[in-house]
């Protein structure tokens, strides 16, 4: 129907028609039915990126037969800067000027096909659940527009072919968050949770935006892809003899000879620290995982899409876009594994004992997010491949999870505490048996989705724990990184496996039990929000065996960052892998055993345990206490950071008041003070003025007989 | 006659008018009085422009005091209305009543507190009686307003 | 004395005499007053007349006309019955009028008399006899600043005095500015031909109504609208002050 470089250009366009529409009538011409628009764009663009899906793979298949380095096609829509000769040293120390141009250029490879689809379909979803959550909310088309928005820039994030751009709807994507976070702002909670969600991400950006000044001075350009010397840009398909002008830093003459064009060392791991604290901001990784929890003050659908599902693996897209930059500095690697073991592991933990069910879904969706860097920090290509296919069904199981906590929520009127309600099964049989679809694939059961993703990541892991990164070698401390990592992450699973199914146990087992903010609310939620949630339902169940682990990665191979020779293959040891599965599987299950041991029926079992960690002295000092304060991150990062901050803050803010406006008021107050001196002159009495006017007539007369003039 | 003298003489007689009238101008405070000083600045000026125009044998002298007595009629009939205005206001002819276009915060002007001044004893002329005394209220007889 | 010196010291006389004699609470010296602003008076006459043997009557009526003029004028200040200082002040007029005449102006003499006297000051005493309150007010027993305007207007008499008696050098002029000015300039020929003619009233009116004929029309019109202003102004005032009056009432109730 249309070719590739116009379904490109439409899929963002069409969300962003949508929220001007919505944003320039909604509240005057749509009100309620401001829906429309938004689920029409939305519809559309998800139809047109499956057009694209085919259209990339109908290339990816062609290109099979030859030696090449990935599927790109480029568009270029104008370009934003165009600065000459704004470089002025090589990177090899000579006198080389190059120009700095941003080309607003879009991009569709396998990597953006996959989250064009992924974010269509999910973000879709989300909208129609919404006109039955959002439903007689008093912002409404408010609420619409920034969905539509949040789509539009979260497609431009995957589909920018610079760093530029990206960072620019990077920042776009967390604007919208920002906004839906303090959705309801009158709420201060919200408000302040928005506050929180944008400063931290802050700090990543930080980090970020220094990451690209170091791109931009190590490679000389920003441009992911490659321009000729005439201007025209050069994708994979371009003849190999073309002539380059400028070297994209993802472009194909790059990856034609990785080992020669992308720097280690010293600068190249600066650089991917740098890209790593962005993405850990965005990501929510550990530091910077402290916003996710609290962002969930913004509407549920929200959090399903946003928070769950999309612009949280914002980051996972981006160090996987960046794959051959970390494959120069193998400490990169290792230090994203780090981060994402240690925050899967810490989250799973903080997820016990949460109390908010969807806290606990925030905690796991860090939690998984923590597996998927772990996945892109193997370094591997199965590995890459793992972590996009754990992102791609973990958007349809966590959103689904999400939703399902959001119909709860509705029906509980608003409360999500789950001390305060149980046994709505019987209320609620649809919500109940969505949410255990999405808790079996978060678990990793067979055939649930999550059990061919997590396993491929631990598998992946697993087989990099054979091939080295042996830490503190030669000393009686001497381990495997990896080795360790792998271990964390089977704890990991365990983990998910008993929070996923103790939140499961405590909503919808045990005695029925209902607040009374519910009111006449308890019930099954409308059409509109059971449609998403089982049509995710049934993707969570499917997806994962539909789009086969090896089909997968084999497709993403194709896109260039992933296609270069630098990366790793990883090996296809099914045995290796089956054992593997195995053993998590044993673990999910025993996980879940272990829940329904102490959260199903009586919970007889649970009271004891308490007794017992009582008696034992180990209730006050014990892992309970510490995993149901996060930790104690918060605090720790007020007293560290933010107290520190306020304190300068207010010393600026006395010098300002005190000071500075001292002494502007005081000049200021100068022009009074001469004025004061004067005012008595103005008494209000008519005979005062005519004689100052007289006395002033003398004066003159009297100069004029004195000095006459001449 | 020396036409320098005369006119010397008529300038002199200007200047006392004028500065005469200036003097009441200032000082007095009863609006009319203030009124009619001010008329008194304008005869000044009239006896000087008159003696001018005899000086230089010119009409305009003349002419403009003509214009003179115009403008003083009009502004007798406005300025008197006015006044009547006001006085019906604030039940004074004292000019120190209006001074609200004072600065804001300058103190308001307060009159100097003077002692009663007994009223003069008035003697009216009687007539000596003659014929027989009609029968008449004396007190309306002798009582006379004010002047 | 020199004329300079007699115009400083007559003017010294002339601002105490009139601070003396204003309005200031009570009635003392006041005869000291008006003996200070006679002696001033008299210092201004040796100023400016040089008595010319050939013109005595002239000159005695010139001196009795300013005479009553100025005296009159002191009294229409001073007085503190604003009644008395019309009736002064008409005197004064009367004077005026007279000086007038005595210049050779005989219209504007006798207009002096009809309009001034006869129509403006008729208006004042209508208006003070609407207006006055009954007895002396206490602002009409104090002057504003007494001794000051007394001091600004015998200053101001004194310099214009002395511009004219006592002028500064100017290089290039004949000393005496007014003597050298215009002396001889116009014959009196001239003067009898034109100002002082028989036909006064006839070179007047000619004047008016042919060099001024416009000005005479918009003094016409201006009359026309002080007339039509100053009614709006009582017709309306009046209604503002009913309105007041009330306003006040229903506050003090």
């Amino acid at each position: 129907m249309f070719n590739a470089e116009t379904l490109m250009v439409l899929i963002p366009a069409l969300p962003l028609a949508a929220t001007l529409f919505v944003g320039l009538f909604g509240f005057v011409l749509l009100k309620q039915r401001s829906h429309i628009p938004v689920i029409a764009a939305l519809v559309a663009s998800f139809v047109f990126s499956l057009f694209l899906l085919r259209e990339v793979t109908r290339e990816t298949a062609r290109e099979e037969g030859y030696a090449s380095v990935g599927v790109e096609k480029l568009v270029r829509l104008w370009t934003w800067a165009d600065i000459e000769d704004a470089y002025r040293q090589g990177e090899d120390g000579e006198g080389v000027e190059r120009p700095f141009d941003i080309d607003v250029t879009l991009r569709a490879d396998p990597l953006t096909a996959i989250m064009l689809s992924m974010v269509t379909f999910i973000s879709t979803l989300v909208a129609i659940y919404a006109v039955g959550y959002m439903h007689g909310d008093p912002g409404y088309p408010r609420f619409f527009a920034y969905v539509s928005l949040f789509v539009f820039s979260m497609t431009m994030l995957v589909s920018v072919s610079n760093f530029v751009l990206l960072y620019v709807f990077w920042e776009a994507v967390g604007l919208c968050s920002y906004l839906l976070i303090g959705y309801w702002y009158e709420k201060p909670e919200a408000a302040a949770a928005g506050k929180k969600a944008f400063l931290v991400n802050r700090v990543g950006d930080f980090g970020f935006a220094l990451g690209l000044f170091l791109i931009w001075t190590t490679y000389g350009t920003l441009n992911f892809h490659d321009v000729g010397a005439d201007g025209a840009l050069l994708s994979a398909a371009a003849e190999a003899n073309d002539e380059v002008a400028i070297r994209g830093v993802l472009g194909q003459s790059r990856l034609h000879d990785p080992a020669k064009s992308y720097v280690g060392g010293g600068v190249g791991l600066a650089i991917c620290l740098c890209l790593l604290a962005g993405a850990c901001g965005k990501s929510a990784q550990f530091p910077l995982h402290v916003w996710l929890p609290d962002a969930m003050e913004g509407p549920t659908p929200v959090s399903a899409l946003i928070h769950a599902a999309t612009m949280v693996t914002a980051g996972v897209y981006m160090c996987t876009r960046c794959t051959p930059l970390f494959a120069a500095s193998p400490e990169a690697q290792a230090a994203v594994a780090v981060v994402g073991g240690f925050t899967a592991l810490l989250a799973g933990l903080i997820a016990l004992t949460q109390n908010d069910l969807k806290r606990v879904m925030a905690y796991s969706t860090v939690s998984q997010l923590g597996y998927m860097f772990l996945a892109v920090g193997t370094g591997l290509l199965t590995g890459i491949g793992a972590g996009m296919f754990h992102l791609f069904t973990h958007a349809f199981f966590k959103a689904l999870l999400f939703l399902a906590s959001g119909s709860v929520m509705h029906a509980m009127g608003g409360n999500c505490d789950m001390l305060r309600f149980s046994g709505l099964r019987r209320i609620m049989p649809w919500t109940h048996g969505t949410f255990l679809a999405g808790a079996l694939a978060l678990c990793g059961v067979f055939p649930f989705a999550g059990f061919y993703s997590k396993d491929a990541i631990l598998a992946a892991v697993h087989d990099r724990g054979h091939h080295d990164f042996v830490l503190l070698a030669g000393s009686s401390l001497e381990f495997s990184l990896y080795e360790t990592l792998y271990y964390a992450g089977m704890f990991t699973a365990f983990l998910t496996a008993i929070y996923t199914f103790r939140a499961f146990f405590m909503t919808f087992y045990g005695d029925t039990r209902v607040p009374p903010e519910a009111g006449h609310h308890a019930h099954e939620s409308p059409p509109s929000m059971i449609g998403p949630l089982v049509i995710l339902a049934g993707f969570a169940l499917l997806v994962g065996m539909a789009a086969n682990y090896y089909g997968f990665v084999n497709f993403l191979h194709h896109t260039p960052s992933l296609a270069f020779s630098g990366l790793p293959a990883g090996s296809h040891d099914e045995a290796a892998h089956a054992q593997v599965e195995g053993l998590s599987t044993i673990l999910a299950l025993s996980g879940i055993g272990i829940a329904a041991f102490l959260y199903l029926g009586e919970r007889r079992q649970l009271e004891k345990l308490s007794l017992w960690m009582r008696a034992a002295k180990l209730y006050e000092v014990s892992f309970y206490k510490l995993s149901f304060n996060k930790f104690f991150i918060d605090p720790i990062y007020n007293a560290l950071i933010v107290a520190p901050l306020r304190l300068l803050a207010n010393a600026s803010y006395w010098c300002d008041q005190k000071l500075v406006d001292g002494l502007v008021n005081f000049s200021g107050r100068m022009p009074r003070l001469f004025g004061a001196m004067l005012r008595p002159l103005q008494n209000g009495l008519l005979q005062f003025y005519a004689l100052a006017m007289m006395l002033g007539l003398v004066v003159l007369i009297g100069t004029l007989l004195m000095w006459p003039a001449s | 006659m020396d036409e320098v003298q005369l006119l010397e003489r008529f300038l002199m007689v200007g200047a006392l008018l004028f500065g005469i009238g200036l003097v009441g101008f200032l000082s007095r405070r009863n609006m009319i009085v203030m009124f009619l000083a001010a008329e008194m600045m304008l005869q000044g000026i009239s006896v000087s422009l008159v003696g001018w125009g005899r000086f230089h044998n010119d009409w305009g002298g003349q002419i403009l005091v003509i214009f003179i007595l115009a403008v003083a009629a009009c502004e007798a009939a406005i300025a008197l209305a006015l006044v009547l205005m006001l006085f019906h206001r604030s039940g004074k002819l004292d000019v120190a009543v209006w001074q609200s276009i004072r600065e804001s915060n300058q103190p308001k002007f307060v009159d100097q507190q003077l002692p009663e001044e007994p009223a003069a004893v008035e003697h009216w002329p009687v007539l000596p009686q003659s014929g027989v005394e009609p029968e008449l209220p004396v007190e309306e007889m002798i009582h006379r307003s004010h002047v | 004395m020199t004329s300079l010196q007699a115009i400083v010291a007559a003017s010294v006389l002339l601002g105490a005499g009139l601070w003396l004699l204003l309005p200031r609470g009570g009635s003392t010296g006041r005869g000291l007053g008006a003996l200070l602003a006679a002696i001033a008076l008299g210092l201004f006459a040796y100023v400016v007349v040089r008595i010319d043997p050939e013109h005595k009557i002239g000159d005695a009526v010139f001196l009795l006309l300013a005479a009553t003029t100025i005296v009159s004028a002191i009294g229409a200040v001073t007085l503190r019955s604003p009644v008395y200082c019309a009736i002064w002040f008409a005197l004064t007029l009367l004077g005026t009028a007279g000086l007038f005449l005595y210049q050779g102006a005989q219209f504007l003499g006798v207009a002096t008399v009809v309009v001034y006297a006869g129509a403006i000051l008729v208006t004042f005493l209508f208006v003070l006899m609407l207006a006055q309150p009954k007895g002396l007010t206490a602002y009409d027993r104090v002057s504003w600043e007494g001794m000051l305007s007394a001091a600004t207007g015998a200053v101001l008499v004194g310099l214009l005095s002395a511009i004219v008696f006592a002028p500064p050098p100017v290089e290039g002029a004949p000393s005496g500015s007014l003597a050298g000015a215009a002396a001889g300039r116009v014959s009196a020929a001239d003067r009898d031909a034109e100002i002082l003619s028989p036909q006064h009233m006839a070179h007047l009116g000619g004047q008016l109504f042919s060099r001024h004929l416009i000005a005479v029309e918009v003094a016409g019109t201006l009359l026309l609208v002080a007339l039509v202003g100053a009614v709006a102004i009582v017709a309306q005032g009046k209604a503002a002050a009913g309105a007041a009056a009330l306003q006040e009432g229903r506050q003090h109730g």
